[in-house]
């Protein structure tokens, strides 16, 4: 009997992730899998509201690029599995089989994931936004989309089907990875301690390149050889070990640093790791060198998973805008600080249509609010950030951080950035709830 | 001493909560590190930063601390106007924090 094992790789760690560098590691030979996490928070509530304009649209928009960079991988019999649908899987999928034809890729079996959507659920049950301190009712008009974090089970049930590119919506960054482990490990989703195990292997590689140097560099302290060209990160999963690496050639490390701050991004109680996968306890786990950019881990174990998903929920929040002003040389902070006050004033008869207004001075306070006090810096930059129930409020932001051109004296550089304000809160779903389908379409 | 000259961070975000693990470049400083790092001293370099609750757990197998701060990214990512709505760069604010245990703390080699 052949020994269980996977080699699987790290694709994309958010919606515009470059491919190029997790093109080299597919075409290294060494992985058999390539995992794509496409989605951050608000990416999704995004997505949902493109597909609102335009029923054809709300997915990544990468697809075409992928499927040229990927044909390779695909022909030689790789297997993909991504959360590429965002809000609109089945236009994905479109995207995914005219990628295919379009490079000459045949014999493809695509498996497409249903039914993250809960929209409806949210509203009908009223659910709780603990983060807003109101029910879905309460503020129905502004709901957008709600989608449910789905776990590794239908990426387990489509690989038993044969599907080689595999997708949904609004799957869980580590079930992407969760799935095809245990797929090929041939180990039971409710084995809880194996779950723990692949969870911890899932969360070293769904960052992308964050785990391999990414956000990692802090001279003189942190200091890694070459970090323009960083590796993706793979992991070679058998019975007897878990070992995390990357290609050969690229910059950035897999070494104790990188992989401790990567296990424990993103994580609250370290020893209950919440995922649609397993309640995963790495509280226990080790990192060891083994070799170059080549550590061995291990020591995660598991619970039963939550008998609930988190359900994100897009909320209009109207307009978001930002404008900002440079002031430089003696007297700088004062003279900022006078067109912030200048425009509070200016602004006064638009205060019932501003939900929220900030005034920053980068350079001084922007990051800390003043927790981190500083001499006297030698220029400043003004920064006024507002939420707004409508535009036209948005636009009165806008029009008097431009109207600072006119003073205080030497304000430069003025830019405004306006946008919809598209805000995402969490809030729980009996897992039973979320009726997930599944669809194998041969290409 | 700087946490910094000893310890490393990095910031996590989920919703309005930010997490911020600190791991000992020498594991001969993990005693220390779990002594003198308190929530107490976390919280008064925060200050108003976090509305809400800040928790500590541990990580002894990597030997790490773990912060969770609740209320600390002005409404979470998407609804933020902070300039740095993640909180990336709260790893930078805690890595200031004072630690007066310097005959200790074996320094860094190099």
């Amino acid at each position: 009997m052949t020994r269980k094992s996977i080699s699987i790789g790290s694709g994309s760690a958010y919606s515009t992730d470059r491919l190029d560098w997790a093109q080299e590691l597919a075409d290294s030979g060494l992985v058999d899998y390539m995992g794509f996490d496409c989605l951050a928070e608000r990416t999704m509530a995004l997505a949902q509201v493109r597909r609102l304009d335009d029923e054809t649209a709300g997915h990544d928009q990468r697809i075409p690029e992928l499927m040229r960079r990927f044909a390779g991988f695909l022909r030689r019999g790789g297997k993909m599995v991504g959360n590429f649908g965002a809000a609109n899987p089945a236009a994905a999928a479109d995207d995914v089989l005219r990628g295919l034809k379009l490079n000459g890729v045949t014999g493809v079996r695509v498996g497409v994931i249903h039914g993250d959507d809960v929209l409806d659920h949210v509203l009908d049950q009223d659910l709780e936004l603990p983060e807003m301190g109101v029910t879905a009712q309460a503020i129905a008009a502004q709901v957008v989309s709600a989608n449910a974090y789905i776990g590794a089970d239908p990426i387990v049930e489509l690989l038993d089907e044969g599907a080689q590119f595999i997708l949904g919506g609004r799957i869980a960054d580590p079930s992407l990875y969760v799935g095809p482990i245990a797929y090929e490990m041939g180990w039971a989703l409710d084995d809880w301690e194996k779950m723990g195990t692949a969870t911890l292997v899932a969360h070293l590689l769904e960052c992308g390149t964050h785990a391999t140097g990414g956000n990692y560099v802090d001279p003189p302290y942190r200091v890694l050889d070459d970090i323009v060209h960083l590796g993706f990160p793979l992991a070679h999963v058998n019975e007897d070990e878990l070992i995390i690496t990357k290609l050969e050639g690229t910059g950035g490390a897999v070494d104790i640093g990188t992989m401790k701050t990567q296990l424990a991004y993103e994580i609250h109680d370290p020893a209950a790791y919440l995922t649609p996968d397993s309640t995963a306890d790495f509280s226990h786990v080790w990192v060891e060198e083994v070799g170059s950019d080549r550590v061995r881990v291990g020591g995660a174990s598991g619970r039963p998973r939550p008998d609930s998903l988190k359900v994100l929920v897009g909320v209009d929040q109207g307009w978001k805008v930002v404008t900002e002003i440079s002031y430089g040389g003696a007297g700088c902070v004062e003279r900022a600080q006078l067109a912030a006050e200048v425009v509070a004033k200016r602004l006064e008869p638009y205060q019932s249509g501003i939900d929220e207004i900030r005034y920053d001075l980068h350079g001084m306070s922007a990051l800390f609010d003043g927790q981190l006090p500083g001499g006297d810096p030698a220029e400043v930059r003004l920064r006024i950030a507002a939420r707004c129930d409508d535009r036209e409020t948005a636009d009165a932001v806008a029009f008097e951080g431009q109207f600072l051109w006119m003073g205080p004296a030497g304000g430069g550089g003025v830019t405004t950035q306006m946008a919809p304000a598209i805000g995402v809160t969490p809030a729980l779903l009996p897992r039973e709830d979320v009726k997930l389908i599944t669809e194998v379409i041969e290409a | 001493m700087k946490l910094r000259e000893f310890a490393y961070s990095r910031s996590g975000d989920k919703g309005d909560i930010v997490n911020l693990c600190v791991f000992v470049y020498d594991d001969d400083n993990w005693d220390v590190l779990r002594r003198e790092l308190t929530v107490e001293k976390v919280r008064d370099k925060f200050g108003s930063l976090v509305k809400g609750e800040i928790t500590r757990y541990e990580l002894p197998g990597t030997k790490g601390l773990n912060f969770v701060m609740t209320e600390a990214l002005g409404g979470g990512v998407s609804m933020s106007l902070r300039t740095d709505p993640h909180g990336k760069s709260y790893q930078s604010l805690i890595l200031e924090i004072d630690i007066d245990a310097d005959t200790e703390i074996k320094p860094r080699p190099g």
